[in-house]
């Protein structure tokens, strides 16, 4: 007997996808076969988020945007996104391909302005500052920090352990810099290097290089 | 007053003690009523007044803001003439309350009232970022930032324009005070274009590091009034830029070479 592409699966809190296999045609083409039969059968529940091991990140994106639109799931604007990357919370060490997602892409918060002194930003994304984060400012988030600006402020980057985060800034004088676990601070004395510079954690360390050497 | 006008108000803030707060006030507003403009100065220093002892107008109080905000008394019987200038008045603190006396909402009634009869509303507020701030800010339209070129004063107005938006009183302007050219040129001070580049708002005035301020404060006349001192000469530009005047920032190292020092070479470049 031919095995499902795609299942949906009750939990406590409400239904997820399951999918298996990447022939994505035939995924879809499943995908409205079920639907056209069990349409009512889903209404009013709460969608968790789909949860598969061989699609890309768009392909997902494409499967909750046909939940929303064509069947008229109960995903607001913000849970499209959300729902990719809370698979990853509701299976816990089931689904690799979602933690390599957080690292890499994942939602961003973007601040417009200078961040001064006394002000704090917490995200459970990335993080872009449009602007400057003065002395005294505190960034963290659970994956990467981009300043179009001066950082001078205290940025924790991978908040929960994540090592692949980094922190990138057009001009990176942090007070304090902390990716996954780790603490760093500026040495003591003057120093300005004028470049674009990035923070990343390298056989343990925290290696901060130009990322345009060339300019 | 017959015709009703509506006036500016203007916080003079700056988070840290002692970067010339009091000064600033006194100056701005007696230069504003030199350019012929009516003008009140409000000490919200309350428990530490002294503003009154700069303008040399302590002994003319007697009725203060606490007495006016509990309305002991009526707005104009608190307000003290200056004795230059016609249009001029002070509001005092009251030296025998504390920062408690006086609530936001209070302060935005009083302000609201002081509008309709001056065409300039001068706040000068206490240091720090607690009640007596709070309340000095809450009827301002501008404020005005103080700070002074170190890098504590410089953190802690970084600080309070921080808190400024978040009252979303935005755009403040910016007065570097006690600047020494001398010392800037050495490379022992931080320079203009720094302080100008981490608060990253308009700079509207710079005032040199001059004795003359010491002399004028200790006999009450406000520097401003003094031709020939450099600081009382930056306090009546920033007067002037404040009404909308266009005006070029001192060239404060005229006295030693005579030549455009590196400040106001990096100021103009901008």
């Amino acid at each position: 007997m031919k095995r499902d592409l795609v299942c949906f699966k009750g939990a406590a809190e409400g239904v997820y996808l399951d999918i298996k296999g990447k022939d994505f045609e035939a995924i879809k083409k499943e995908l409205d076969d079920k639907m056209k039969n069990s349409y009512k059968f889903f209404e009013g529940a709460k969608f968790l988020g789909v949860r598969c091991d061989e699609l890309t990140q768009k392909q997902l994106l494409e499967i909750t945007l046909i939940l929303k639109y064509k069947y008229d799931f109960n995903i607001s604007k913000d849970e499209i996104l959300d729902s990719l990357l809370n698979v990853k919370d509701n299976f816990k060490g089931e689904a690799d391909c979602y933690s390599k997602c957080i690292t890499d892409e994942g939602k961003t918060k973007f601040i417009y302005g200078t961040l001064r002194s006394g002000q704090t930003v917490e995200y459970d994304g990335n993080i872009v500052i449009i602007g400057d984060v003065n002395p005294g400012a505190f960034l963290k988030a659970k994956g990467n920090i981009i300043v179009l600006g001066t950082l001078r402020g205290v940025a924790q980057a991978g908040d929960g352990g994540d090592e692949k985060a980094v922190v990138a800034a057009y001009c990176l004088l942090p007070t304090q810099l902390r990716i996954g676990d780790i603490i760093v601070r500026s040495p003591d004395g003057d120093m300005q290097y004028k470049l674009p510079e990035i923070a990343r954690i390298i056989d343990g360390k925290v290696l901060i290089e130009p990322y345009l050497p060339n300019k | 007053m017959e015709n009703e006008k509506l006036g500016t108000a203007i916080v003079v803030t700056s988070g840290k003690g002692g970067v010339g707060k009091t000064t600033t006030t006194a100056n701005i507003g007696t230069g504003l009523s030199i350019l012929g403009y009516s003008v009140v100065i409000v000490d919200a220093d309350i428990g530490l007044r002294n503003l009154d002892v700069v303008m040399g107008l302590e002994n003319r109080i007697v009725y203060d803001i606490v007495d006016v905000v509990e309305k002991n008394c009526r707005l104009k019987q608190a307000l003290i003439k200056d004795k230059r200038f016609e249009r001029l008045y002070l509001l005092p603190a009251a030296q025998t309350k504390d920062k408690s006396a006086v609530k936001p909402e209070q302060m935005v009634e009083l302000i609201t009232q002081l509008k309709k009869d001056f065409d300039y509303i001068i706040i000068d507020s206490p240091a720090g970022i607690e009640q007596g701030f709070q309340y000095s800010i809450a009827g301002a339209d501008i404020a005005i930032i103080v700070t002074t070129p170190e890098i504590s004063a410089v953190r802690d107005a970084d600080r309070v324009i921080g808190i400024l938006e978040a009252k979303e009183l935005y755009n403040p302007k910016l007065i570097v005070n006690r600047i020494r050219p001398e010392m800037v040129k050495r490379g022992d001070m931080m320079n203009i274009d720094d302080i100008v580049d981490i608060l990253a708002i308009d700079l509207i005035g710079i005032v040199p590091d001059d004795e003359a301020i010491v002399i004028s404060t200790n006999k009450g006349e406000p520097v401003v009034l003094d031709e020939k001192s450099k600081a009382g000469q930056a306090y009546r530009n920033i007067s002037r830029r404040i009404i909308g005047e266009e005006i070029e920032f001192l060239n404060l190292e005229a006295d030693e070479e005579g030549k455009l020092s590196k400040i106001i070479k990096l100021l103009f470049g901008k």
